[in-house]
């Protein structure tokens, strides 16, 4: 009878989760061999002919090598300043002061924004004339000059990109710390305390280290979203100008919806897949090891 | 502890509320200035969104943007459509997710941990490698221009992380009350539905949550799956109205507005689930 069951069990448990896996491998990892397939198939061209030509063109494509510095660029100054916000919040959060439910509630709300939303909102914040930052600047800097371009400017395009993205994404990491911060046992800092340990003592020997996994898993999920994040820099700047504010999503989906060009589209998916998967490998075995 | 030492606890602790407070201000104006902006510019006329000097709160303020934004394009359709995906993809991915998780925390069986990495390892997966491929197998299979591949796609986006959130969720559940069950003759999936579904509220409400947040502000899968004006979503109509009406900035910004208010109006009903699910699921330590 215990044997019947276990048998029946072990069966079982591939019930309960057999639908997910058939939706992911027929959703998301078939159509992703198809796009390996076609990474190798001459343009046009159909059946068992391979080539590595899309790659070869690839390596030598100066627009896709921009676009790749650009996305890391964007992922690094994203996670800097989501990390920044997210912290310095979650520690201010975690501090059982009253009114702290409303702070929490309204920090996450750019959390609830769409990513095209908020690339139109940080338009029209920086529009040159009838934004409302320039105004602002200039009662700061009385010498700012009066119809700044930002989104047209070689140099400050890409950061006022990185400033909308720091506003859209800090939420989920501040929320992921608040979430250790509160696992975080008080007792901890009550013998710090006894111990005689100051307010930093306090920061580096309980906090970080109970924080540190924490920190690691909400870097790493930060990352895998912001190398995808696609709509916000679509809405704010379609890459521009030029292509200094292309990342690699919104140039994948040029190459496949605006240019057609199917093949070199999917070799780029690729590598674009394959920088982002090897980035996230500390991460899978990171949490593997926790299981 | 003697009284001088108190007495400066008490204000470091002081000084400590006063600078934690000082950054929550100062986080919340820049939390809420962008929609406070665009909140503004949505009540204005056109004529005096695009007049000098700027101004912080409308002069004449107007309903005109929304009821502009109402009758120049079918928003009315766009939200019936985000609703309807939205909303079955955050049941459907909640459900089918609980499954496995449940199958991950309460079973063992041959390659559940290379199962569970291969679902992890499909989060990394970036949606521009596979919508090439799904466009043209939704095409074959005639569901192009339909909610129905949208909800699929969606669904599948979702599901790896409902799995692994509810799996850490049900892991915080006592195994004995399985077991119980078992002994009182219920079916393993008699368990899960009314005895440890319920118990793990919290985390489903947060899963469904994140779900329904994932489907209402996706762009690009609706952007390459959806190419007629009916069976449009509202971020797709918002991105296509941009393009359309550059200089009606109080139109977009009310459509902005509006196409977010959904998402805001469920986070601030559902919040008090949305970190607690989060800290037991996501992030157990």
């Amino acid at each position: 009878m215990s044997s019947g069951r276990a048998w029946h069990d072990r069966h079982l448990g591939y019930l309960f989760v057999l639908p997910a896996t058939l939706m992911l491998v027929g959703v998301l990892v078939f159509p992703a061999f198809i796009t390996l397939k076609l990474s190798v198939t001459p343009e046009g061209g159909s059946g068992w002919h391979f080539t590595l030509a899309h790659y070869q063109n690839a390596f030598r494509d100066p627009v896709l090598l921009q676009t790749f510095k650009n996305t890391f660029a964007f992922v690094a100054w994203s996670l800097v300043g989501h990390f920044t916000v997210g912290l310095g919040l979650a520690l201010a959060l975690n501090q059982a002061l009253p009114g702290q439910t409303f702070f929490r509630l309204v920090a996450l709300i750019p959390w609830t924004i769409p990513d095209v939303v908020a690339g139109i909102i940080f338009r029209w914040i920086l529009n040159p004339i009838f934004g409302c930052l320039n105004p602002l600047i200039k009662i700061v800097i009385p010498s700012f000059p009066a119809e700044f371009q930002w989104l047209s400017s070689p140099t400050l395009a890409f950061p006022a990109v990185i400033f909308a993205n720091v506003w859209r994404g800090y939420p989920l990491v501040m929320v992921m710390l608040l979430a250790g911060l509160m696992a975080i046992p008080r007792e901890l800092y009550e013998a710090a305390a006894v111990d005689g340990a100051g307010r930093l003592k306090r920061f580096l020997h309980v906090t970080l280290p109970g924080l540190s996994t924490i920190i690691l898993i909400a870097l790493a999920l930060d990352m895998v979203w912001e190398f995808r994040r696609f709509a916000l820099v679509l809405a704010m700047t379609g890459g521009g100008p030029g292509t200094l504010t292309e990342v690699l999503s919104t140039l994948v989906y040029k190459t496949y919806f605006q240019f057609f060009t199917f093949e070199y589209a999917s070799a780029m998916a690729i590598l674009m897949s394959a920088v982002l998967f090897v980035l996230s490998l500390p991460y899978i075995v990171l949490v593997g090891r926790e299981q | 502890m003697n009284g001088a030492a108190a007495a400066s606890a008490g204000r470091e602790r002081r000084l400590e509320a006063v600078a934690s407070y000082s950054l929550l201000v100062l986080a919340a104006l820049y939390a809420l200035f962008p929609i406070a902006w665009m909140l503004s510019t949505s009540f204005k006329s056109e004529a005096e969104a695009l007049s000098l000097p700027v101004r912080w709160i409308p002069k004449q303020p107007t309903l005109s943007a929304y009821v502009e934004m109402w009758t120049l394009r079918p928003f009315g359709t766009y939200f019936y459509n985000s609703i309807l995906v939205s909303g079955v993809t955050a049941l459907l991915s909640t459900v089918v997710g609980a499954l496995a998780g449940y199958g991950f925390s309460r079973f063992k069986f041959r390659f559940r941990t290379t199962l569970m990495a291969g679902f992890l390892a499909t989060q990394m997966i970036s949606g521009v490698l596979v919508i090439g491929p799904y466009f043209q197998i939704l095409a074959a299979v005639e569901l192009y221009n339909t909610l129905t591949g949208l909800i699929i796609a969606y669904v599948t986006i979702c599901l790896p992380f409902a799995a692994w959130m509810s799996k850490g969720y049900f892991d915080s559940i006592p195994r004995e009350l399985d077991e119980a069950g078992l002994v009182d003759g219920a079916s393993r999936f008699q368990i899960f539905l009314r005895i440890i579904m319920p118990i793990a509220l919290p985390g489903t409400v947060a899963t469904l949550l994140f779900a329904f947040l994932l489907a209402w502000q996706d762009l690009l899968w609706a952007l390459c799956l959806i190419s007629i004006d009916e069976k449009r979503t509202v971020t797709l109509g918002v991105a296509f109205a941009v393009g359309e009406f550059v200089v009606k900035w109080p139109m977009l910004t009310a459509a902005s507005l509006i196409g977010s208010l959904p998402t805001l109006i469920l986070y601030l009903l559902l919040q008090r689930f949305y970190v607690e699910g989060l800290a037991r699921g996501a992030v157990k330590g």
